[in-house]
Order: C-alpha cells, then structure tokens, then sequence
C-alpha cells in the first residue's frame, strides 16, 4: 500500500515511465490503483520512430506488471517520510503474518 | 462489470466502449472498441484489427472479436484523432506488409543470435523475454 | 528461539533485528546501496523507500547497463556500458 499511497500523492505531475520493454513515456499521471497500473495523459515517447504505433496516443494506461521504472522530480517527493513509512510497513506486515 | 470505481483509480471505465489501441507482450498491437474488463485488466475487444508495422509502413487484419487475459497486456492507448489525422505512415495491402514483417524479423532474429552467443560468451546474460517475468499482481 | 521477546513498548530496541529477509533492506533506508538488476543492469543510489515486493525509491542514480553490440557489417564486438543519472527514480521488480 506504501507505494500505491504514494503515487496517488503524485497525480497531476509529470513522470517519465519506463517500461520493461525499454519504451520511455512522459505524460501527466492521471491515476494509479493498487496494482500500480498507471494512466497517464498528454503523453509523448521517447525515440517516436521506433515506436510509430504511439504517436497518435495521447492517453494511456499503462499495466503496472511491464514497468521497470519511474522517474520522478524529487521536488515532489519527501524522503524523510518515505523512509518512516517503509519501516512501519515492513513492521506492519511481520505483524500481521 | 466493475461496479467499485474510485475517482483517481487507474480504472477503465472511461475507456469503455472507446476505439483502442493494445499493445500485448509479445509486440502485437490491436485497435478495437473496449467492451469490458476486469481488475486483473482481462479485456474484451469488438469488431478488432491487427496492425502490423514495419518502418513508416502498416498493415491491417480484421480479427474480430477478443478476450485478452490481463497478463499479455502492455498498454492501452487512446487513439487521438487529431494526431492521428497527421501521421505519415503509409498503408499497405495484407500480403505486402507480412512480406516486409517477415524480413524484419528475419533480420532481427539474425541479429539477436550473434548477440546472444557474444553476450553468454562474456558471462552477460541477454534478457529474451523482458515483459514474461513472474511479477506479483 | 525467542531470545528477544520483544518486550511490550521496546519495539525500537528491536528494529536493527534481521528475522525475515527483508529487515536487511530495512537496515539499509537513506544508505547508499547497489541493486542489481535482471539484463546486466546496476543502480547506485540511496534508498528511501521499498514493498514486500522490492518496489523501491532510490535518489541520485547512477544506471549501468552493459551490452554487445554487433556492427552489422563488419560483426565486430563492442562492449557497450550505458551510464545515465537519475536524480529520484522509483523502480519495480
């Protein structure tokens, strides 16, 4: 839930994904679920011509499962409390199992 | 039909019933209109093409109607009129754009080999199926 | 064996404890660390955040990917090492 809570306090910014596949995408993130599944809007492609089938994509979804990373602007992320958050998941689970 | 649906969850409901461009792991790309999914992102696509491209070229195959289970999704892509109206891709008949596929592949396969053996000679391990890991979800 | 049952409120006494396999990445929040990847892939950066499933958030990144590459004509070998710097990146695994 850690990284499901934190996405969604990056929706409206710009992000760069990049998938398994090696095709980068920058778009807006419009939404994000559980599964990390992204939608993001207004996208553009990295190297557009070996990727011709993206270019008339303005708005896509993108399956959680096929992402190797996200960038992000550190501007919008707050380490200190990602750092706390990680050790009281990483308890909370212990816990429960 | 998903019945719970969070504003600001990555949800298709806003995509049903649009014309859609899918994108499966193993590089195939379909354009049809989203008539139902699920959590798992399991997908049911009408009235379906195949497009096949090769270079600025494409080509299409009417295939109908699919059910395509979640995991061989990549992305779904919401075609924009507007950029699609300025596209330079040419098409090309059926039997014209298998030819070219086929010599593409031909060519990468060819490719790939060499690299793969140079790769493993050097202790490099060469990802073959970057999108078929076992992944959680 | 409990050897540190935990006492009730010394919960931070215990927290450097490694029991499951995960706790040593606990140990390593806002350290530098090295994580290597599927596809001859390395990344230097700190960690600040990870799941059960190693989804992590890591700043200042440094990628190393290493690859052949052929020269078409010539099939020469080239060895090719990418590096490219990320100030904050979240990765999936």
């Amino acid at each position: 839930m850690l990284f499901y809570s934190f996405f969604k306090t990056l929706v409206d910014k710009e992000v760069v994904v990049e998938l398994k596949n090696d095709l980068c995408i920058t778009g807006t993130l419009h939404s994000v679920d559980q599964f990390l599944n992204i939608k993001l809007l207004d996208i553009s492609v990295a190297e557009p011509e070996k990727y011709p089938h993206m270019v008339s994509v303005k708005t896509c979804f993108i399956r959680g499962s096929v992402v190797r990373y996200v960038r992000l602007n550190p501007a919008f992320v707050d380490t200190e409390l990602l750092q706390d958050a990680s050790r009281r998941e990483a308890n909370n689970i212990k816990g429960a199992a | 039909m998903p019945h719970q649906y969070f504003p600001g969850s990555a949800s298709l409901l806003e995509e049903l019933d649009k014309k859609l461009m899918v994108v499966l792991r193993d590089g195939r790309k379909l354009i049809g209109f989203l008539r139902s999914f699920d959590q798992f992102a399991n997908l049911v696509l009408q009235d379906t093409i195949e497009r096949i491209y090769v270079g600025d070229a494409y080509g299409d195959i009417p295939r109908g109607i699919f059910l395509i289970r979640g995991e061989n999704v990549v992305l779904l892509g919401e075609i924009d009129l507007q950029k699609d109206a300025q596209t330079t891709l040419r098409q090309l008949p059926v039997e014209e754009i298998l030819v070219l596929q086929r010599e593409e592949q031909e060519r990468i396969e060819a490719q790939q080999k060499i690299q793969y053996k140079v790769m493993l000679d050097r202790g490099l391990q060469p990802v073959t199926d970057a999108l078929y890991e076992d992944t959680y979800s | 064996m409990a050897d540190v049952a935990a006492a009730p409120g010394h919960a931070e006494a215990v927290s450097t404890k490694v029991d499951v396999p995960l706790d040593l990445i606990k140990l390593s929040l806002d350290e530098r660390i090295l994580v290597k990847m599927r596809g001859d892939r390395e990344l230097r950066g700190r960690l600040h955040a990870y799941d059960q499933h190693l989804n992590m958030i890591l700043s200042d990144v440094e990628e190393t990917v290493t690859t052949v590459e052929i020269d078409e004509e010539t099939f020469e070998e080239m060895v090719k090492v990418q590096l490219s710097y990320t100030h904050k990146l979240f990765l999936t695994i």
